[in-house]
């Protein structure tokens, strides 16, 4: 608690100092390179790429950190200035600077945007692809039992083996809230990866009937399988935001905010299904699939 | 780490205890325990039925020194997390259940043979040519020699190569959990997750406390299968 407090302090000080520093530069594309970040998955890259690309083509300098790795990292590096531009989920950056990220898309990104302010780093207007704990079943599961929505799970839930990430059976957003809030109780619990390949081998085998996966996951599809609907709002909304150090906004002025903003409310959430698609199951290139949905939402290169 | 999270992780690990799920049912220590042991008996049993007869002939004809060695060095150099991650791709693909045991206890086969196999032909080998001759000399068949000889004389080295493979599987089998089967690595794969260090530490020290078991039962066994006439003490 302590060290995080620190970290907070001195973040919200070297932003003090360099938005004082920044004040008086107008409206242009010309200074200092902006550094844009990625986590350490394909959709994380993707996105990165589409802000980092779109800024290309409009003229700013742009440099390169994709797969910088998790929230644990990006974020203190985002406050140093080490980087300036990452693709941020409003949920999970909500909770991780202490607030309580909700299913409202637009109350989460309030609270997360007030709150990421205070350490120099502000968010743009999010996207309504979103990518959150997906609970699937295969078609043929969906079609026995007639399940659609999560509350629909409670007469067979007796009978189900339920399989996600080993930390499922101690998060609100998961086991926990699916006993709570839907009063669920499965027969097992299955302590199997991040929605990773052997979840996906679980579920597809029959080994589960329930599988924790990420609602953008190409795989879904894919296979055909059945998100069933969180009709009671357990999960937070994750859609994706840029989040951007303030005092590039600062140096930068409105035409890029705008800019990256009118990018991110494009991104749809089949395009991002798509996109991850093409990037884990096909093997193709992150950047490469950004160029290409910059072409057709209307971002040519010049 | 300071004196606050080392309280910490000792109330989680007397919580985690005190927790009756963690006595009885599926992800209880009793039942981990079981799975843990019985993969590792398994995993050796099966080891030493498919490894132990070559090594036992390659030893008594006196050949396979080049084999042994080669066996011990690649056994040596390929890391335990990467043969379990590649049986694990490799059984799925040819559709086995992913929650099976199966690809641990190929992986597990696979780290107890190189030591059986190595100590089994090094035991036989080591046994003085000058007795085998005397053997053969007052009549005895082939099979005699191997089987009322050189086997005895070997069966400490042979004895110490199982022992080695049985800590190391049990130690392996550890990272099973890491590809969603069971055993003891659960408590560390799953504490981790969930940021309870006193899961992990029970978890450790179970998996510590069942190789020191299992290394001083078999150093046991390995003395008293020493023929008296060769004992030192």
């Amino acid at each position: 608690m302590r060290r995080i407090f620190r970290s907070r302090a001195v973040g919200a000080v070297l932003a003090l100092a360099l938005v004082a520093t920044a004040c008086g530069s107008g409206d242009s594309t010309e200074g200092e390179p902006i550094t844009v970040a990625s986590f350490n998955f394909n959709e994380s890259v993707i996105v990165a790429e589409i802000y980092a690309q779109a800024m290309e083509r409009a003229g700013y300098s742009v440099e390169r950190s994709m797969n910088l790795g998790n929230r644990e990292v990006v974020k203190p590096a985002l406050e140093s200035g080490e980087i300036d531009l990452v693709p941020e989920y409003i949920g999970s950056i909500n909770g991780f600077l202490g607030g309580t990220p909700t299913a409202d898309s637009q109350t989460s990104w309030d609270e997360a945007k007030a709150l990421f302010e205070e350490l120099g780093v502000t968010l743009l207007d999010y996207s309504p692809a979103q990518d959150k704990n997906a609970y699937v079943v295969t078609a043929e599961t969906a079609s026995a039992n007639g399940l659609t929505t999560i509350s629909d799970l409670a007469p067979v839930a007796g009978e189900f083996r339920f399989g996600g990430p080993p930390e499922c059976p101690e998060r609100e957003f998961c086991l926990l809230g699916l006993e709570t809030v839907y009063g669920l109780e499965f027969a097992e619990f299955v302590p199997l990866d991040a929605a990773g390949p052997i979840t996906i081998a679980a579920l597809e085998g029959g080994d589960v009937d329930l599988a924790l996966l990420f609602s953008s996951q190409g795989v879904i599809a894919e296979k055909g399988w059945v998100v069933l609907e969180d009709d009671m709002g357990l999960q937070p909304a994750e859609n994706l935001v840029p989040a951007i150090r303030m005092d590039v906004v600062d140096a930068y002025g409105d035409d890029l905010t705008t800019l990256l903003s009118e990018v991110s409310v494009l991104i749809l959430q089949d395009d991002l299904t798509e996109m991850n698609k093409r990037a884990d199951i096909d093997g193709e290139d992150p950047a490469v699939i950004a160029g290409e949905w910059l072409d057709e939402n209307g971002f040519p290169a010049s | 780490m300071d004196e606050g999270s080392q309280l910490m992780v000792w109330d989680q690990a007397v919580a985690f205890l005190q927790d009756p799920t963690t006595w009885s049912g599926p992800n209880s220590i009793p039942f981990r325990l079981w799975q843990h042991i019985w993969i590792s008996v398994a995993a050796t049993v099966i080891a030493v039925v498919l490894v132990f007869p070559l090594a036992l002939w390659l030893g008594h004809k006196r050949r396979g020194a080049d084999i042994a060695g080669a066996a011990v060095n690649i056994g040596r150099a390929i890391p335990s997390f990467g043969i379990l991650v590649l049986t694990v791709m490799l059984l799925l693909e040819l559709g086995v259940s992913v929650l099976s045991p199966w690809p641990v206890l190929v992986a597990l086969i696979a780290l107890a043979a190189p030591p059986v196999f190595t100590n089994t032909i090094a035991g036989v080998q080591g046994v003085a040519p000058s007795t085998v001759e005397a053997a053969r000399g007052m009549g005895l068949t082939e099979g005699q020699v191997v089987g009322r000889v050189e086997m005895p004389l070997a069966s400490p080295v042979i004895v110490e190569g199982l022992r080695i493979a049985f800590v190391q599987v049990i130690a392996t089998a550890t990272l099973g959990a890491l590809v969603a089967w069971g055993g003891l690595g659960r408590f560390i794969v799953d504490g981790f997750s969930q940021q309870n260090q006193g899961k992990v530490l029970v978890g450790a020290f179970l998996v510590a406390l069942l190789a020191v078991v299992a290394e001083v039962g078999l150093t046991l066994v390995q003395r008293a299968s020493t023929p008296r006439g060769v004992r030192i003490d």
